[in-house]
């Protein structure tokens, strides 16, 4: 392990945050791929957190959490359940799935003050999640305020695929949009040489499109980030308001040779 | 057995030959719920097309199915639930002819729940 990795490593346990540290929020089901075996029903786990680092935030109780399937958007904000994820405050949700399909679920998380970043960050935080051998809808837009559709299907990828989608804002393609990239670093198996690898960064073409190949299985996170034209105030004072386009998909590790 | 061991031979040489059958392309997918006192079946490809023709068997325990009927053009067939025995749960299976075939399962507690119960 060179030095960089070691101050990194050693960052990382003494809980020292990493400038380049990047918030997500996270909504993680149990499964991404619910096969008719696997039960009724899909688990979810709703945070906000520094994946990587496996380093939970407070999500206080979000402004929206809805479910999408067959272009009908239910509300599931009652159902949240209060829990603690990576050590912090957060949420639980097991939904019944009562037909095949893609249900996309989505959180619209109340204003975050970053006070390191002068700023307010609002993460529109998706997934997808598949039902009973169904996957119409996986490319479903749900016409949030910035999103990423997805190009490629946002579950049965494997490691090393790459995975492509769309950066919107206001419904419109964003030219050469910046992706932010994290892995979910579960049960902390991976170490970063630099701290520039916890967040890797892409950017989207002309048309709004990025790439990325995932080098292992695991759930990784795509972050399209840009700010908006309207400020929040925070004590009396106007503030920038970072918008964030979350998407999580999971790659599935190969099992050939 | 020879043609079942014939078919698998078969399907080995298109995989080893790196060819994809046409059920792969185009996979069946299957679904059935309670509807009060109705079970309704919904058979699918992949594609999103309905199948327009097919035969959907209805099975319990044992192998020989207790219901047989086609599928509508619409992809779909309904059946009263208390036309057969469905105390141990169902397997609903749809076949619509070149090896497109797919099934699903109601368990009892499926049953109990499309019953309102």
């Amino acid at each position: 392990m060179n030095m960089k990795a070691v101050f990194v490593a050693m960052a990382l346990s003494v809980g020292i945050a990493p400038a380049a540290q990047a918030h997500y929020g996270m909504i993680i089901p149990n499964d991404p791929m619910i096969a008719q075996e696997d039960g009724r029903s899909v688990s979810l786990s709703i945070s906000f957190s520094h994946p990587f680092e496996g380093e939970g935030m407070t999500l206080e109780t979000p402004a929206s959490f809805t479910v999408t399937h067959e272009g009908e958007t239910t509300d599931l904000l009652g159902a949240l359940q209060n829990a603690s994820l990576m050590a912090s405050p957060g949420f639980t949700l097991e939904h019944a799935l009562e037909r095949p399909g893609t249900y996309v679920f989505q959180m619209t998380p109340q204003p975050y003050w970053e006070p390191a970043e002068d700023a307010f960050i609002i993460h529109y935080t998706k997934t997808y999640v598949t039902a009973f051998g169904d996957d119409e809808g996986w490319d479903a837009e749900l016409g949030l305020k910035t999103e990423i559709v997805p190009l490629s299907k946002p579950f049965g990828l494997w490691a090393g695929n790459v995975f492509q989608g769309v950066v919107k804002i206001d419904g419109a393609p964003a030219p050469y949009a910046e992706v932010e990239v994290e892995f979910f670093n579960e049960g902390a198996g991976a170490t970063a040489p630099d701290e520039l690898m916890i967040t890797q960064t892409v950017k989207a073409d002309q048309n709004g499109v990025f790439t990325y190949a995932a080098p292992s299985a695991g759930w990784w996170g795509f972050a399209a980030l840009s700010t908006a034209e309207e400020t929040m105030a925070h004590e009396g004072v106007e503030k920038a308001v970072e918008l964030g386009a979350v998407l999580w998909v999971r790659f599935e590790e190969w099992t050939g040779r | 057995m020879i043609a079942r061991r014939a078919a698998a031979l078969l399907a080995y040489a298109l995989l080893a030959f790196g060819l994809a059958a046409p059920a792969h392309a185009h996979k069946l997918n299957v679904f059935a719920a309670v509807e009060g006192a109705e079970v309704a079946v919904e058979a699918k490809f992949s594609n999103g097309k309905r199948p327009v023709r097919g035969v959907v068997m209805v099975k319990g325990d044992g192998d020989a199915p207790l219901l047989t009927m086609p599928l509508g053009p619409d992809g779909a067939a309904r059946f009263a639930l208390d036309s057969v025995d469905h105390a141990s749960g169902l397997t609903i299976e749809v076949e619509t002819g070149e090896a497109h075939r797919d099934y699903w399962i109601l368990t009892p507690e499926d049953i109990a729940r499309g019953r309102g119960e």
